[in-house]
């Protein structure tokens, strides 16, 4: 028997790999309880009115009767698709061309453009918004949906930017140039041929910023004032003074604004961890 | 196919932006107007009266509508600020009076022009909502409600623990919190109000009656002024004393963070609190005659002060475009049938020649009519608010222990020296 | 053919314009595809980017508040670091870096476990990862019923017999932030976790053969193999992380503790938003800003230039 046949029979000795597995499985059963933990809370408080929570225990829908009592729940979930929808779309329509161009088209200047464009992923929310509210506010695009829209598209267009260019990197010339030499114009190489093959790189980047848009509290905060344009999550953050932390509404609310993000993830998360992977592994 | 379902999705996100941009903005039928008010009053008595006094000018003015939004009072401020500058908020606004209101007094428009001298006679104290406090330069709030910083406690629970009045000087306090911690209850309660600015406990409720106890209503200009400085001995044997109640097992253990110190008080969990008249209604409600007002025992000799004031109002925002239907809605305040609206909610009015049936406003009034106790106004609204802001933190964080009282008013002093020399001058100003 | 010019001296002619190579049209069309499909990027992140990182920067120098402004110079800057709130700012910020090495190594160890591939990880993989969908503000709710003084933790020390501590650590400064740092651990695990387990994926099996023929038993392994080829991706996974506590804590600061009690959870990301929107302070707003602007982004030249020597 060769030494390596030797360590690996003693190695895969079934007991031993049993043992070993029942204990990374406890470990993991217990970190799975943590991560999960905030939802079961949610999940069991939410449904209890506000002396059933007190008492400990109890099935109630009082709490989201509240809920729906306090914030216009419908109205700022529509608010806050609306607002998700459409900062995605225009991230991709405007990260897929610029990627393209980078990538492909490499015109003069553009490795400097595309520094440039690199750039901004440095820039922190906080330290522009100041400058941003008032420019928005000169041009009257405060309190609608669309001044919103813009500010969230802007802030995920860089690091979406950088991620179709590495992907559309990949895409092998010849195809291109066989493209090209066929007569294609580069606006039909574009949509005929760099589209359809970028697909899961586009999917990564909406789900990455469907969560990061729907998710956000300051820029909904500031930009959109009124409760009947805010998205659901800043509706969640203003209940607190108006309703004597009522904790079961609270935990209805985080429920009910946390679930469309959650089921986004569930549904398409390979898609999301293959485009954060691809990103990263370069 | 899986690549064209994909590509449907896209356009439909595409679509989706399309429509993302249109606001549908519901205009106004013609000849009707419309005004969005907002106030941070939460869930309080303010509160009910704010809405029920829209609902009484809508039926007067039946061209008028007014939405009442109420904005979370911990932003509530930082909102109002951010949507001034973007000209987008609302046309009716509550403003706190005194140097909170001269804050934002650009925002605000002056209601000089639309009142007639004998109208605003009838305000009482207008003038701590005036420009620079000076009444003939007009004003820019109308107050809601006369108010009290007071405190109230439980007469029940204090008949049980063997004390027959309220505490009237720090011994007394002491005596009495050691009586009732005997039987079982907290004797203060201390923690998150609901109508304060931020979620943790607001310290200018005690801050107002510890310098009443130690300096006279005219001397209180020194504190604005930086001629008393924050740090002088004998303030800081105040805020030291105050700040040391939790360690006297007189509080509650978590003064910072609890919430909810309303129900605590109306249980009876708790004998005594502090809190502003504005919840008077709740405590009838929960404890009828068993609750009584008292003035906050925080002096030597028996305390001789009352914080009795008009802390907050409506004001008109500059950039409304419908500025004369919103000063309809505060000239609307000052009739008789408003007035009564304010008085049924628990408030106390402020318009000369009204009164309230409110058993503890009058109780709460006696105190300067009949015991002869002296007025000061909330020290709140005449220090500058960024001395407040910081004493918000810095005070609360000597309640909880963190910090010295010292320091805490070393914090103070030192956002005093911050600010320019117009911010503390002789006449008062935002 | 083109015609031959003769006014134009022969060498704008371009000696070489006959023999310009046939591809030029092309080259120009292409150049102007490139410029029109850069347009709508570089026009929406240069306008909403660019422009008000330039606007903050020269607005730190001056005592704007929204409305009208006056240049006041670089005393801004010296009269912020005076301030000993701001001291304490920068103290809760350097505090947080203190956080990172937690945030990376409870990670990296649980990617070892998921990276053995037993039955049922990518169950697994998909639960630890769920978090990083749910927002901060939700977050934020579930962790102050955690840590109040009558919540989930208080709760679990009565059950094991513990009840007379009483941590109550959203009351007290120091406290309260590393009641915010533990929940940004949290928050960050799944992120780090998909990180490694990328990295993992990347080391080619042939290297835990070899190592395993040499005799090295699993930890071993894991030490002298595995960590050295996943630095790239520690490094990685350091930047991102210090970057998300630097600029995306907001949220979850103001739902939990709203920068107090006092300063104790007011890292610059927050003080900034408090020094415009509540103070109305928009210079001093700026002039922080500038300071965090310069501080991510010497963080995100730092990964770039560490990509580059790796390379």
């Amino acid at each position: 028997m060769s030494r390596l046949e030797r360590t690996d029979r003693l190695r895969h000795t079934s007991w031993r790999r049993a043992g070993s597995h029942a204990l990374i499985y406890l470990v993991l059963a217990l970190i799975t309880v943590v991560m999960l933990y905030p939802f079961y809370y949610m999940g069991f408080n939410g449904f209890r009115s506000l002396d059933q929570y007190y008492a400990g225990h109890g099935f109630s829908l009082a709490s989201w009767r509240n809920l729906f009592k306090t914030l216009p729940v419908g109205r700022q979930l529509l608010n806050s698709t609306i607002i998700t929808l459409s900062a995605i779309a225009l991230i991709l329509a405007v990260s897929t061309t610029a990627g393209y161009a980078f990538a492909v088209l490499r015109y003069r200047f553009s490795r400097l453009v595309f520094l440039l464009v690199i750039a901004a992923m440095m820039v922190p929310l906080q330290s522009i918004i100041a400058p941003e509210f008032v420019n928005l506010a000169n041009i009257g695009f405060i309190n609608h949906r669309y001044g919103a829209i813009l500010v969230y598209a802007a802030l995920g267009a860089p690091f979406a930017t950088f991620l179709m260019t590495v992907y559309f990197r990949r895409i092998p010339e010849d195809v291109i140039e066989a493209a090209l030499i066929d007569g294609l114009g580069y606006g039909r190489v574009f949509l005929l041929i760099m589209l359809p093959l970028a697909l899961p790189a586009m999917f990564a980047i909406a789900v990455l910023q469907f969560i990061q848009v729907w998710d956000d509290l300051l820029v909904g905060l500031l930009f959109l004032q009124s409760p009947d344009v805010r998205p659901i999550t800043v509706g969640l953050a203003t209940i607190p003074s108006q309703h004597l932390l009522d904790v079961p509404l609270l935990m209805a609310g985080s429920l009910i604004s946390a679930l469309p993000a959650v089921i986004v993830y569930l549904i398409f998360q390979r898609s999301l961890i293959s485009g954060l992977t691809m990103g990263i592994s370069k | 196919m899986v690549r064209k379902t994909m590509m449907v999705v896209l356009v439909a996100l595409a679509g989706a932006a399309a429509v993302g941009g249109s606001l549908a903005a519901t205009s106004a039928k013609s000849g009707n107007v419309s005004l969005t008010l907002w106030h941070n009053y939460g869930t309080g008595g303010n509160a009910g009266a704010t809405v029920n006094l829209v609902k009484a000018f809508e039926k007067t003015h039946p061209n008028i509508q007014i939405k009442v939004v109420s904005q979370p009072s911990a932003n509530y401020f930082a909102l109002l600020q951010a949507s001034s500058i973007s000209r987008t908020g609302p046309d009716l606004a509550v403003q706190w009076t005194g140097l909170f209101d001269l804050k934002y007094e650009k925002f605000l428009l002056n209601l000089k022009p639309y009142f007639s001298a004998a109208e605003m006679a009838k305000v009482n104290a207008l003038k701590y909502m005036a420009p620079n406090f000076d009444p003939s330069k007009g004003f820019l709030v109308m107050p809601l409600e006369n108010q009290f910083y007071m405190g109230f406690y439980n007469k029940a629970l204090f008949r049980k623990a063997g004390l027959a009045k309220a505490p009237q000087s720090w011994s007394q306090l002491y005596a009495a919190c050691a009586k009732l911690a005997k039987i079982g209850v907290t004797p203060f309660v201390y923690g998150a109000d609901p109508q304060s600015i931020s979620s943790s406990p607001y310290p200018w409720y005690d801050m107002s009656y510890l310098m009443a106890g130690i300096l006279t209503p005219a001397e209180w200009k020194g504190l604005y002024t930086g001629q008393i400085p924050w740090t002088s001995p004998k303030i800081v044997a105040q805020v030291g004393k105050w700040a040391s109640l939790p360690k006297k097992g007189c509080t509650n253990k978590d003064v910072l963070t609890k919430t909810n110190i309303l129900g605590a008080f109306t249980k009876g969990q708790a004998a005594m609190i502090s809190d502003g008249n504005w919840d008077t209604a709740t405590f009838l409600k929960a404890l009828g005659k068993n609750v009584a007002p008292f003035v906050l025992p925080f002096s030597d000799r028996p305390q001789r002060g009352v914080i009795q004031y008009s802390g907050d109002g409506f004001s008109v925002m500059g950039y409304s475009k419908h500025q004369k239907e919103a000063v309809e809605f505060l000239k609307f305040m000052m009739t008789a049938p408003a007035q009564k609206i304010i008085a049924a909610a628990g408030l106390i009015p402020d318009i000369k020649g009204y009164g309230t049936t409110n058993p503890l406003a009058n109780q709460m009034l006696a105190f300067v009519s009949k015991q002869g106790l002296t007025p000061y106004p909330m020290l709140d609204n005449v220090v500058q608010p960024e001395v407040v802001t910081t004493g918000m933190k810095q005070l609360d964080a000597a309640l909880g222990g963190d910090i010295s009282a010292q320091s805490a008013l070393k914090s103070l002093k030192s956002t005093l020296d911050q600010l320019p020399a117009k911010r503390k001058g002789p006449i008062y100003s935002g | 053919m083109e015609a031959v010019d003769v006014e134009r001296p022969a060498s704008a002619r371009g000696i070489g314009r006959l023999r310009r190579p046939p591809r030029d049209p092309l080259a120009s069309r292409r150049r102007r595809a490139g410029i029109l499909f850069t347009l709508p990027g570089v026009a929406l992140i240069g306008s909403l980017l660019l422009l008000p990182i330039g606007q903050t920067v020269y607005h730190s120098f001056t005592n704007w508040d929204g409305i009208s402004s006056k240049w006041v110079g670089a005393s801004t800057y010296s009269h912020l670091f005076r301030r000993p709130e701001f001291v304490q700012v920068l103290e809760n910020n350097g505090m947080l870096v203190l956080a990172i090495p937690v945030a990376i190594m409870v990670p990296l160890s649980v990617a070892f476990l998921i990276n053995a591939k037993i039955p049922g990880w990518r169950f697994f993989r998909s639960v630890f990862f769920l978090p990083t969908a749910v927002s901060w503000v939700v977050i934020g709710f579930i962790s102050v019923r955690f840590f109040a003084d009558d919540g989930i933790l208080q709760h679990l020390l009565n059950d094991i017999g513990l009840g007379s501590i009483h941590p109550n650590m959203l009351s007290h400064e120091r406290s309260a932030l590393v009641a915010v740092m533990i929940t940004f651990i949290w928050s960050m695990f799944g992120t780090n976790l998909i990180i490694f387990l990328a990295g993992m994926a990347t080391i080619d099996q042939e290297l835990y053969d070899a190592a395993r023929v040499d005799g090295a038993g699993s930890f071993t392994v894991m030490i002298r193999v595995t960590i050295p080829l996943l630095r790239r991706f520690i490094q990685f996974a350091f930047i991102i992380t210090l970057i998300t506590a630097f600029t995306a804590l907001f949220s979850l600061i103001f739902v939990m503790t709203g920068g107090g009690p006092g300063y104790g959870t007011t890292t610059l990301e927050f003080f900034i938003y408090e020094q415009g929107f509540s103070t109305g302070d928009f210079g001093l707003a700026a002039t922080a800003g500038v300071i965090l602007f310069v501080a991510v982004a010497a963080v995100s030249l730092l990964q770039v230039r560490l990509l580059r020597t790796e390379d």
